[in-house]
């Protein structure tokens, strides 16, 4: 098993759903739809890809045929859908007859897939798909990671034979070869095979670690693997080669520092023992399991080199550590129960980032159980049902924002009602229309009186009553003179000239008044017209605002309530889920504390019995001394 | 007598034990099932609202969006683009590798949507990147348009010019 934990650090996580999808450049440009689904697919938005895909395949007749069905399926991949995407994948790439993928993206495809498959522990899939990968047909550079794959795989079933095969496919300065020849060694060391021949390819796997890209924590790996593998053995000798190699700052000190020193004890090299032990007790918090053990095997140490006292003391004071841890752990357990413990790992998660491929964080800054939960973390298992919870987690986020969303999407419906209730309630537009027509009205009568007025060029209409009344006498005036010339001979031209003149005044000085009264009231009119011109026209157009005043919040509300009631039910369900799947990880925690806290148990026994029964010798041995000295 | 009492005690045993772990791989199976039947809901619920926020925040008189496009251009790395719509930055965008990688496989970017008045406008999109030697090549494409009392989409386009063998850039109005 063991070795199945060091091959899951190597798959790298980075494959992509879309990897797993032949290329497929949009057939028409203008099918913005689609284009947006593409994008939103290979760029790894799966949730808007298979929200896209939605619409699309609901417009029917669109002739996308089965490609939508492979955008489906591999944007259910990328959010964590296995069980549909694995179906609806089988159907498409298993018939041979599908002409849509060819030969090269369904080798692609069922490789991507194996991968996808072996990343989620189910190996038997990842095997099943991994056996129809057709090697011709894959890129150049997959080749070596394929026949890795396939050899990891094949070792998992216990088919040796195709294992080897395709380990000798792998080119000897690829990165895979050495996690290849690290798997091969592991898997002899399970295997009823010489030790010559595990050493020959333990030795073959560090030769290689020289082309991956991180060789450090590769070489300390397979330097402990080793180390294990000859200590159980009884191989001290090659066991201590091994791990004297593995760096004091890495990953795998804390187990290297332990299984050196079992290894030296085992070759009665007890004082060189005590000091990788001694190294790991104070360099490594004691939470740590390989310091639980170190705690005891010290004083078991001492006891061999017959420093009985020191042993004592040793084993009190293991005893007191145990305690400790035994009360951390019960802390752990508490905060766990609490929501102290998974809670604050799920907040520092990232809301819109979930899925398959997306990792969850786990770094936990100043949090009371970070150095057990960094244990905790490195097992699979937890890790994988911690994704499934952040999921859970993040889609519980969004379904709030959502809510949130429709809050405030119910606030803008009901703005813009108001608004428009309001623009349709205003009597202002009715009012101006009556007052506007008024206005019409009395400028019409107006204009009549002016054009009455100044009908008569001469000015005669502007005249006041005393020039009316001496207009009046200059005509009477006229007829009398008209009278005495046909009585008395009477000579008028003088009489009739002089009156001419002062009529002739007269007549000019209204007509003079005439013109100048005209040009004012003409102005004034065309002023007043203008004016009248101008409301109309303000008139026209809040009128046009009134019929076309916005009605965008119509038919909203009630949309927006349905979907708030849809939300509200889903987080409901989601609730429930949540509930069972936070059991779930708190229960592999827990069962891993209980773990913890009862070979912590054991070892506290072990250091108490062997504690008394020291306490008991190095006492009767005192009893012993005295009672040689009181007889002497 | 007594070995057989004994056997079917270890037959029951076995039984129950069964039937615990096949009850739990049940339970295991169902929990998984409804986990992604939630997960499809999510999706759906999420597609509804995007489309309601649409209708809602960009009616179909006033919408507008800007799409980035960028087919069959090999030589050509984009960086970043930088939308100006009539006098203003409205928005700027940065791309990963994996979107250009989305883009030249033939997916299409809304980088930009609003809402425009009717009348005339102008818009700049200054686009960023690399050419096939690694030099830092910037363009700016200028677009006048007019726009209705109807939805208006405008696309940046990225294309490659096999004549000149280089990247040309251009805003295509859609009809």
């Amino acid at each position: 098993m063991r070795w199945l934990c060091l091959i899951a650090l190597v798959i790298s996580a980075n494959v992509l759903a879309e990897d797993l999808m032949p290329d497929q450049v949009r057939t028409s440009v203008n099918d913005v739809l689609y284009g947006q689904a593409l994008f939103s697919l290979h760029s790894g938005d799966y949730q808007k890809a298979l929200g896209l895909n939605q619409r699309l395949q609901n417009r029917a007749g669109k002739g996308y045929g089965k490609i939508l069905d492979i955008h489906k399926a591999t944007a259910q991949l990328g959010l964590g859908m296995g069980q549909r995407a694995k179906k609806q994948f089988y159907q498409l790439i298993s018939s041979e007859k599908n002409q849509l993928i060819p030969g090269k993206a369904r080798s692609h495809a069922w490789f991507y897939l194996a991968q996808h498959f072996y990343n989620k522990g189910d190996w038997k899939t990842a095997l099943k798909s991994i056996r129809k990968v057709n090697i011709e047909s894959i890129d150049s550079e997959l080749k070596d990671e394929f026949h890795f794959l396939a050899a990891t795989l094949e070792l998992f079933e216990g088919k040796v034979k195709n294992a080897d095969s395709h380990i000798l496919g792998i080119s000897q300065n690829s990165m895979w070869a050495a996690f290849a020849f690290t798997n091969l060694a592991i898997s002899y060391t399970e295997r009823d095979v010489h030790t010559s021949k595990v050493e020959a390819v333990f030795n073959k796997a560090l030769l290689l670690t020289k082309y991956t890209s991180n060789p450090g924590d590769l070489v300390d790996k397979i330097n402990l693997m080793a180390g294990q593998f000859f200590f159980s053995t009884g191989r001290g000798r090659s066991a201590i080669k091994h791990l004297k190699n593995v760096s004091l700052d890495g990953a795998f000190t804390p187990k290297a520092l332990l299984t050196y020193g079992w290894a030296l004890t085992e070759q009665w090299q007890y004082h060189d023992a005590l000091q990788p032990w001694y190294m790991l007790k104070t360099s490594h918090s004691s939470l740590n399991q390989d310091v639980q053990e170190t705690l005891i095997a010290i004083p078991h140490l001492l006891e061999k080199l017959n420093a009985k006292v020191m042993a004592l003391g040793a084993f009190d004071y293991a005893t007191k550590q145990y305690d400790e841890i035994i009360s951390q752990l019960k802390k752990s357990a508490d905060r766990l129960n609490t929501g102290e413990f998974i809670e604050p790992l799920l907040a520092q998660q990232i809301p819109d980032k979930w899925g398959a491929f997306e990792p969850v964080d786990l770094s936990l800054p100043n949090h009371p159980d970070r150095i057990y939960l960094k244990d905790v973390m490195s097992q699979g298992e937890f890790q994988g049902e911690l994704k499934t919870l952040r999921d859970l987690h993040a889609m519980r986020y969004q379904l709030t924002t959502s809510l949130e969303h429709l809050s405030a999407f119910k606030d803008v419906s009901e703005t813009r009602a108001k608004e428009y209730n309001k623009i349709k309630q205003d009597d202002r537009i009715k009012l101006t229309n009556r007052q506007i027509k008024g206005f019409e009205k009395r400028y019409k009568k107006l204009v009549a009186k002016v054009n009455k007025a100044f009908k008569n060029p001469d000015g005669r209409g502007l005249a006041s009553a005393s020039e009316k009344e001496q207009l009046q006498a200059f005509k009477g005036v006229t007829e009398k003179i008209t009278n005495l010339k046909e009585l008395t001979n009477f000579k008028s031209a003088h009489y009739k000239q002089r009156l001419r003149r002062v009529d002739g005044v007269l007549k000019w000085a209204l007509s003079e008044r005439y013109t100048k009264r005209k040009k004012q009231v003409s102005a004034s009119l065309a002023a007043l017209n203008n004016k009248l011109r101008d409301a109309k026209a303000q008139h026209k157009a809040a009128k046009l605002a009134y019929i076309s005043a916005p009605k965008a919040f119509k038919g909203f509300n009630w949309k927006i309530s349905k979907l708030e009631k849809k939300y509200f039910s889903e987080l409901v369900s989601l609730g429930k889920v949540y509930q069972k799947q936070r059991e779930k990880v708190g229960s592999i925690v827990k069962d891993d504390i209980n773990d913890r806290q009862r070979r912590v148990m054991d070892y506290q026994l072990q250091a108490r019995l062997a504690a008394a029964r020291l306490f008991d010798e190095t006492s009767n041995k005192e009893r012993a001394v005295a009672d040689t000295g009181a007889i002497q | 007598m007594k070995a057989t009492r004994s056997f079917v005690t270890i037959l029951l045993c076995m039984v129950s034990l069964l039937a615990s772990s096949t009850l739990m791989a049940a339970n295991q199976a169902g929990l998984d099932a409804s986990i992604e039947e939630l997960k499809a809901e999510v999706v759906e619920l999420n597609q509804e609202l995007f489309e309601l926020e649409e209708q809602l925040l960009y009616p179909a008189t006033t919408s507008f969006a800007v799409y980035v496009s960028m087919t069959s251009v090999e030589d050509f790395d984009l960086h970043s683009i930088k939308i100006n719509l009539d006098e203003q930055d409205v928005t700027s965008y940065l791309y990963s590798q994996q979107q250009i990688k989305a883009l030249r496989r033939g997916g299409i970017q809304k980088i930009f949507t609003g809402n425009l008045k009717p009348g005339l406008h102008k818009l700049i999109a200054e686009i960023q990147g690399k050419d096939q030697d690694g030099r830092t090549l910037k363009r700016s494409v200028l677009a006048e348009f007019g726009k209705a009392r109807s939805s208006k989409y405008l696309e940046v386009k990225i294309s490659h010019n096999p004549k000149q063998n280089r990247p040309d850039f251009a805003i295509v109005e859609w009809k």
